[in-house]
């Protein structure tokens, strides 16, 4: 199909602009944005603020949006399934979506709708969007034909479900669930490796393959300890700031479980709107529930990490690691796939296309 | 004192208390909070991880005087550290819980397993042969020597010694596959059940119900019935091993498979993480021509408290609500008393309905949900 490179590049950075309108609380469609993602998203209102002025993709560079159309394929149409997690991941979604097809169909979440179908609302009335071909329409069943792009985003079992319901010949990119996990190397200073990470877990309430849910760190369990009681002097600070939202029952419970779990084999830190759990002896590792639940666990080799994360290796997503010690290259080596990122900039990833990055 | 010594101290208290309760006036020697008090207050002070728990929940155990008072460990602590007042040498036994994606199994290590085969074999004949040991064992899992790290099959190679029928195990493990993939023996099973009709001895089949599906499904023409008296125990769920049946339909299935009744269908409930079982009582009631109870309530044994517990605050709930599943099982005696699990029960004076796991929370896109990761392998 012909659909040139500088008109791909058009139609993403006519998404882009639509962002940066979305992130501006100076304007309506940045204060109507804001209501409804604190309607929808779960997020506190400070947490929605964080998310739109922090971590919205407004300013890629162009080599990050050469790497965003070299990862897209093409197609005449592109159809898009959005999950809730991530409340402002509508924009990468759909800047890939529109890199791929001039005419993008989109099934956004059922619970979290709102930034999905206001950034395809601000697209239609785009006259720029338009005159480069570009159609992004909200609809409620996909019905992808041969040739499309079907582009799904959701737990293992949604993207198996569609990618089993499609026909043949439509491309299927799948980005299922994924967790990311942090490293703090033995060269790293606990207190800015506590802030580092505080930082990853703070926005989005911790929902999403980005976000830390455990913490190794290279070394005997002592400095573990200073470790876990350092980030839960970071989160309670950022957490005054940054509110978590509520917490459904479920979740309630699931935290709960987690207490009683690491009450029985380490220690624990509770705060306000956090937790953090410490295994000094981990012989598995444990995973936290999102909702700013920590796991943190000493790790004395580069084997030990490997054998901690090797059954969860096919999930890890984002690693977090500020430096290039041998627990760094051995989990680089065990997910070869995950995105690989600075403590603190785990949830930044630049706009170079999807965010999972393993192959499905 | 030496450890060794409370614990067989302790052990022997256990065992009296089970046999007493399959005494005929069924009067405890003992109450049994006194008794969970003390190996509760026993583990304390040699299971480091339940030592932890109870500093913790600042539980006074010496002051206590309801089993109610001993924090519960959750299930899931079996996988991530030892729980046992001996050490590794002293293990007769270690049980094991089936793989997860998450890596370690958990581990239920014993340093004597006569209190939980005293426990297992009374409770099982009050509900599984409350008429008599006078039955066949068909047994859809390995021997015990292929598996010694079961403890279903620990108690099922109990079961088949106990009863006086001849008795045989049908499912293999290939020593030269590295996968130890299972194969069940189909034709052998036929034969045992047609031995049984032909001798008019009735048999029990003692299986997990994903064996009984992979059977139901392989099974082709062979003829399964067995005589009248004949049972069947299922236990487990199916963890990815087979299609999922649900409970009714795979009861009929069975009735209509082996010939039995549908009182004579019992399904059991146990854990790696537990020393003792429950059981579906329709075929006791059956037997004793009593009304049979509903298929899903399940019965503890006298030694087996359960109790609902809310989920978040872990405190018990109303006699008849939904909660989680809290046990405490004297049979525990080396490991932790007080066991918490996330099965949802209701907890009503006929018994222990289960309800299954409690759901997750909901699944956020692409963050993976623990229960995600559970199961899988």
């Amino acid at each position: 199909m012909n659909d040139p490179r500088e008109a791909r590049l058009a139609r993403v950075e006519r998404m882009v602009a639509a962002g940066r309108r979305a992130a501006d609380p100076g304007n309506d469609f940045g204060r109507e944005v804001r209501a409804a993602l604190v309607a929808t998203s779960g997020l506190s209102p400070e947490g929605v603020e964080l998310a739109l002025s922090q971590h919205l993709e407004t300013d890629p560079t162009p080599e990050h949006l050469d790497a965003l159309l070299a990862s897209s394929g093409t197609a005449p149409r592109c159809h898009l399934v959005l999950a809730a997690n991530v409340c402002t991941a509508a924009l990468r979604a759909l800047a890939v979506a529109t890199a791929t097809a001039p005419v993008v169909f989109v099934r956004p979440s059922r619970r979290d709708p709102a930034l999905a179908t206001l950034l395809t609302r601000a697209l239609g009335a785009d006259p720029a969007f338009a005159s480069v071909g570009g159609t992004v329409t909200l609809v409620d069943a996909i019905t992808a034909a041969p040739g499309d792009e079907l582009h799904l985003h959701g737990s293992d079992a949604t993207v198996r479900e569609l990618t089993s319901a499609s026909p043949p010949g439509v491309v299927v990119r799948g980005h299922g669930t994924g967790l990311g996990v942090a490293l703090v190397g033995a060269g790293d200073a606990l207190d800015d490796a506590a802030m580092a990470v505080a930082r990853d877990v703070i926005p989005f309430d911790q929902r999403g393959c980005l976000s830390p849910r455990a913490v190794l760190t290279e070394g005997d369990s002592e400095r573990a300890l200073a470790f876990a009681r350092a980030l839960h002097g970071a989160l309670a600070d950022l957490s005054a700031r940054v509110p978590r939202g509520p917490i459904d029952a479920a979740t309630a419970a699931e935290i709960a479980a987690y207490r009683a779990t690491v009450e029985a084999v380490g220690d624990l830190w509770g705060g306000r709107d956090h937790v953090i759990g410490l295994d000094p002896t981990p012989r598995a590792l444990l995973v936290p529930p999102a909702a700013r639940v920590v796991h943190v666990v000493p790790v004395a080799s580069a084997e030990r990490a490997a054998a901690l994360l090797g059954p969860l290796a096919s999930y890890l997503t984002t690693v977090g690691s500020s430096d290039s010690g041998g627990i760094t290259r051995a989990v680089r080596a065990l997910a070869p796939r995950a995105r690989h990122a600075r403590l603190g900039e785990m949830q930044r990833p630049p706009l170079d296309g999807p965010v999972d990055l393993r192959l499905r | 004192v030496l450890p060794a010594a409370d614990s067989d101290a302790l052990h022997a208290r256990v065992r009296a208390f089970i046999r007493a309760s399959d005494a005929p006036h069924r009067t405890a020697p003992e109450p049994f909070d006194a008794l969970a008090l003390d190996i509760a207050r026993f583990q304390a002070a040699h299971v480091p991880a339940f030592a932890r728990l109870v500093r913790a929940r600042g539980v006074d155990l010496l002051a206590a005087r309801s089993a109610a008072a001993i924090p519960a460990v959750p299930a899931d602590v079996f996988r991530l550290t030892r729980l046992a007042a001996h050490s590794p040498e002293a293990d007769v036994a270690l049980f094991r819980t089936s793989g997860t994606t998450q890596g370690a199994r958990g581990e239920h290590p014993l340093r004597t397993t006569k209190t939980y085969a005293l426990g297992a074999l009374s409770w099982g004949a009050r509900l599984l042969w409350p008429d008599g040991p006078q039955l066949g064992a068909i047994v859809l899992t390995p021997t015990r020597a292929a598996q010694p790290d079961s403890s279903l099959g620990f108690m099922l190679d109990h079961f088949a010694r106990t009863l006086d029928g001849p008795s045989a195990f049908h499912v293999h493990l290939d020593a030269t596959d590295a996968t130890r993939e299972a194969h069940l023996d189909l034709d052998g099973i036929a034969h045992a059940t047609a031995r049984a009709r032909e001798s008019a001895r009735p048999a029990i089949v003692l299986a997990t119900s994903f064996a009984l599906v992979h059977l139901l499904e392989q099974r082709g023409a062979r003829d399964l019935r067995l005589p009248p008296g004949s049972r069947v125990m299922q236990t487990g769920g199916f963890k990815g091993r087979s299609r999922e049946v649900a409970p009714d339909e795979l009861r009929g299935l069975l009735v209509d498979a082996f010939a039995v009744p549908p009182a004579h269908v019992v399904g059991e409930y146990g854990m790696t993480e537990l020393g003792s079982q429950l059981y579906e009582g329709t075929l006791a009631a059956a037997l004793a021509g009593r009304p049979a109870p509903p298929h899903g309530v399940y019965l503890a044994p006298p030694w087996l408290r359960v109790s609902a517990v809310d989920p978040v605050s872990l405190e018990p709930v109303a006699p008849g609500e939904v909660g989680i599943a809290r046990f405490v099982d004297l049979a525990n005696v080396d490991s932790v008393v007080a066991v918490q699990t996330a099965d949802r029960i209701r907890v009503t004076p006929d018994g222990v309905e289960l309800l299954g796991r409690l759901p997750g929370a909901p699944p956020r896109g692409c963050s993976i949900a623990a229960d995600e990761m559970l199961g899988h392998a």
